[in-house]
């Protein structure tokens, strides 16, 4: 009778250790499903939408739309396709994914949706704007995080398919917002915030460098000013707001400011100085990238056109703009921008919701607050018609193409609690437009606005 | 049949059981032909009349492994029928008619302790007959003896062999010898070389699949030995065993050829067209089904090489959905349980009926986990389920094993008449002799009460 039991002993074990391995199996694939569909021809993708309930993706497909409809925001919410990879669907398809294992695929009407920041009127109008003039802005709201406006020419409405891939313009399928450019004379933001860590705000204050034009540095290379007459004896408003190459260079070889110094204040700020790892910003699984730059010597000319903006410089105008925020919120830190606002799943029920979330402390509240002035001094004095509310700016001019091209850039916040918005607008090859970058910015604010 | 209502409500479970399938097919299936639901409604309803018929012929204690197997088989059928489309699959019906027929012969080979015990020595010549058989007809890279019209793969029939083999020695537990201080049961050394044979000789013909569950039909002959007749389980000899299995398996993969550690290491989402198309394709149709299918005939899985065999769980899902999967595999542990319910006679119908219990789990357990992706993929078949006349016949026997175990035959019917001539002699009844048989082969003590009970009760 035991020798029996133990017999039935050994098929119990056997058979309990297969049920205990379909109990994981079935765990698993009830887990796991909705990432097994992702990779189905048949799955359906759900929708995405602006804030104010406005489509800008249709994964279903019964929608009908004007034509280029979603083109505004075709290279940052993409599709499913697989050939734009950096993108809100590429990035959030699990969230999208239409499809319930409890109902396998026979579901009709699923509600999965990613509602988003985005604003789809402003986008819109900035992306008229511009015309056959190419480059991107990029807004956001520096009190909640939500961006506004993400715009980037060319661009492409990904209903109409992209077969011709060949034949698309460079930059075509990406957001330029998360990609480094050289960010010009905006670089000298980053630079001042530096130099009122290092030196205080009284010292900073207290210098004071001559511009006749140009300047020839300790190393013997010329540095020119846009202004060939020179700027004359400035102090630092004067500098920025003229923003006088000139001025900078002999800042950058002043020696209150190690280079040191401002290397350590530059990687505080996100910057990859030398042959630092590169790394990005997540905005909701889209890859950002971070701030890079060259730093030598004081006195070598590829460190002084570095922070002066040109050069070996990138910045992400997606950076720039957070930046402004650490100054606008006057606490040195960052706003985090987001991209999703909630999501919910082919039940419509509420999956997640977004938070806003700062940086680390960059820099110090009284260089938020003295960069503020300065900036919104520069805007009074120079950016008067733009917006009725005080205005925060910082203009800069990128050499590209081997200095072959201009673009041109402003970076900045509307220093106003009804409309918090920071933003960076970039216009390239500013001499083969009419357009100007302020109005692009006066289109952006305007329609954001209203 | 001593319980008539029994066999009735049995009888129109598996029937309903069939219709409703059936119906689910008429009503949600994909057919252009209408006609061919008819043709399997009839083939499979047919049959099971016809078997229940045949069954009142049966001289069994229990009926439930008949009327599980019955219910199986037609269930496979109607799968098989539906994959991709409806259309009798006549090639699976013939072989489902195989593995009842097997089923029979396994019975009847199976049921007789004494005689097959006699029959030991022609079960390690017929292992030695069917391993030259491998290793001189499938190949170095083949698994398959392939005729002109179909194939055989041997392998199959070597998992009943080793059930045997691991049975009919387990009477010998008591015969050891000293040798060099160490006490040893000869049988089991030659179990232990039968055993590794049987896996290097798989492993050469690349039949890696089945090598784990011969590995479990040994461990249950193992573990059954290891606590014979009144020993105690001794952990120590499971540690070292297990400690050894793990030692193996791990040298085993270090010196495994590439083409094994790529399937064992591959990221199947990374290679969705190479090594990880069957699985990825598998999981995905699972994913489609959901819980309660597409409905028969509308997989897209069909495309797929071996979906009807290798990967057969995921077309059952993608069809019928992972429930009436679930309750499929279920029927079979069902099956496979039936030794819980009516408990073997003897220890070597024990050992036999763990024997089938270990080769269906492990070869379930490789198919389904292996294919979905939760261990690695080997492609081999689920018991029944799973198309291919060697699985199908094999896996017959094996169902016909689980009889005898539950219907064993101790006396020959003769016997009784004789003891009744002599009463006189009381230590040479049957009752007596078979008191001494079920000593030495470690039968119930209820069976020497009442010797003449055990052959024609019938309860299902």
């Amino acid at each position: 009778m035991k020798s029996i039991r133990r017999c039935q002993r050994i098929i119990t074990l056997f058979i309990l250790a297969f049920i205990a391995g379909m109990g994981v199996l079935v765990w698993k694939i009830n887990k796991e499903s909705p990432f097994y569909m992702m990779h189905s021809d048949n799955h359906q993708l759900g929708m995405v939408y602006d804030r104010t309930g406005g489509v800008l993706f249709d994964g279903i497909g019964k929608g009908k739309y004007e034509d280029n409809y979603f083109v505004d925001i075709g290279n940052l919410i993409g599709d499913d396709k697989g050939q734009m990879e950096n993108t809100l669907v590429a990035r959030n398809i699990d969230k999208l994914n239409n499809y319930s294992f409890s109902e396998g695929l026979i579901r009709e009407g699923g509600q999965a949706a990613i509602y988003t920041t985005l604003d789809h009127y402003a986008n819109r109008a900035v992306y008229n704007i511009f015309g056959y003039t190419e480059g991107c802005v990029c807004a956001y709201n520096y009190k909640t995080g939500e961006l506004l406006v993400c715009v980037s020419l060319p661009s492409i409405d990904v209903t109409k398919g992209y077969d011709n891939i060949g034949e698309l313009k460079e930059g075509t399928l990406i957001s330029k917002n998360m990609y480094g450019t050289v960010p010009g004379s905006t670089q000298k933001v980053s630079t001042v915030i530096s130099a009122l860590e290092i030196m205080g705000r009284d010292k900073l204050f207290s210098k004071s460098y001559a511009c006749n034009g140009k300047y020839i540095n300790s190393s013997g290379k010329e540095i020119v000013c846009h202004n060939a007459y020179g700027h004359g004896v400035q102090g630092i408003q004067q500098g920025i707001e003229n923003s006088c190459n000139p001025f900078f260079a002999q800042l950058i070889e002043d020696p209150d400011l190690p280079l040191s110094k401002i290397t350590e204040k530059y990687r505080k700020l996100g910057y990859a100085v030398n042959d630092d790892e590169m790394k990005y910003i997540d905005i909701d699984g889209i890859q950002c990238e971070r701030a890079s730059t060259t730093l030598v010597d004081s006195g070598d000319f590829n460190t002084e056109w570095a922070c002066i903006g040109q050069g070996e410089t990138l910045v992400s105008p997606i950076q720039l703009m957070m930046w402004q925020s650490a100054i606008a919120n006057g606490t040195g830190k960052m706003t985090m921008p987001h991209l999703i606002d909630h999501c919910t799943n082919t039940y419509g029920d509420l999956t997640s919701y977004s938070k806003t979330t700062y940086s680390e402390q960059l820099f110090s509240e009284t260089t938020a607050a003295t960069m503020k002035e300065m900036l919104i001094t520069n805007g009074n004095n120079h950016y008067g018609g733009i917006t009725s509310s005080p205005l925060a700016i910082k203009s800069g001019t990128a050499q590209v193409k081997e200095g072959a091209e201009e673009n041109s850039l402003l970076v900045g916040f509307v220093d106003d609690d009804r409309h918090p918005i920071a933003f960076c607008v970039l216009m390239e090859n500013k001499f083969g437009t009419a357009l100007t970058a302020e109005q692009i910015l006066k289109t952006l604010l305007d329609s954001l606005s209203s | 049949m001593s319980n008539p209502f029994s066999y009735i409500f049995s009888c129109l479970f598996v029937l309903l059981a069939h219709s409703t399938m059936l119906f689910n097919v008429y009503f949600n299936g994909s057919y252009t032909d209408e006609h061919q639901v008819f043709v399997i409604a009839a083939a499979v309803i047919g049959l099971d009349i016809v078997y229940f018929f045949l069954m009142l012929f049966f001289r069994q204690h229990t009926y439930n492994v008949d009327f599980m197997l019955i219910l199986i088989l037609n269930m496979s059928n109607i799968f098989q029928s539906c994959f991709g489309a409806v259309e009798f699959d006549h090639r699976h019906y013939i072989t489902s008619l195989a593995a009842l027929l097997a089923s029979r012969v396994g019975y009847h080979v199976c049921r007789n302790h004494k005689w097959i015990q006699k029959q030991k020595v022609f079960i390690w010549i017929g292992i030695g007959l069917l391993a030259a058989v491998i290793f001189a007809f499938t190949g170095s890279r083949s698994m398959w003896i392939t005729f002109e019209k179909f194939s055989i793969q041997p392998s199959e029939f070597m998992k009943i062999l080793l059930i045997l083999a691991c049975a009919t020695s387990i009477t010998e537990q008591q015969n050891k010898h000293t040798v060099l201080g160490f006490s040893i049961v000869w049988e089991n050394v030659i179990l232990f070389f039968i055993a590794a044979g049987i896996c290097l000789l798989q492993w050469w013909c690349r039949d890696l699949g089945s090598i784990p569950t011969f590995m479990a039909i040994y461990a249950a002959g193992f573990l059954l030995r290891i606590c014979y007749p009144k020993a105690k389980f001794s952990r120590k000899t499971l540690f070292i065993a297990a400690g050894a299995v793990l030692l193996a398996g791990l040298v085993a993969l270090h010196f495994a050829p590439d083409y094994v550690r790529a399937r064992v290491f591959v990221n199947i989402w990374d290679d969705t067209e190479g090594d990880g198309f069957q699985q990825s394709r598998a999981l995905i149709a699972i994913a489609e089904g959901g819980w309660f299918g597409k409905g028969p005939g509308k997989g897209a899985l069909s495309g797929v090489f071996a979906h009807d065999s290798d990967i057969v769980f995921a077309s059952v899902c993608e069809e019928w959905g992972l429930l009436f999967a679930l309750m499929s595999v279920l029927m079979i542990l069902i099956l496979l349980s039936a030794p819980l319910f009516n408990p073997p006679r003897s220890y070597y119908h024990g050992t036999m009926a763990a024997g089938v219990c270990a080769a269906f789990t492990a070869q379930m357990a490789l198919n389904i986990f292996g294919s979905c992706n939760l261990i690695p993929f080997t492609g081999v078949t689920i018991p029944f389920i799973s198309t291919g006349g060697s699985s199908m016949a094999a896996s017959g026997f094996m169902a016909g094993m689980l009889i005898a175990a539950q219907s064993p035959e101790f006396h020959k019917p003769g016997k009784k008449k004789t003891t009744k001539s002599k009463p006189g002699s009381s230590t040479k009844t049957a009752a007596g002799r078979s008191a001494k048989t079920a000593s030495k082969s470690g039968t119930r003590s209820k069976t020497k009460k009442k010797p003449a009970s055990s052959g024609r009760r019938a309860a299902v």
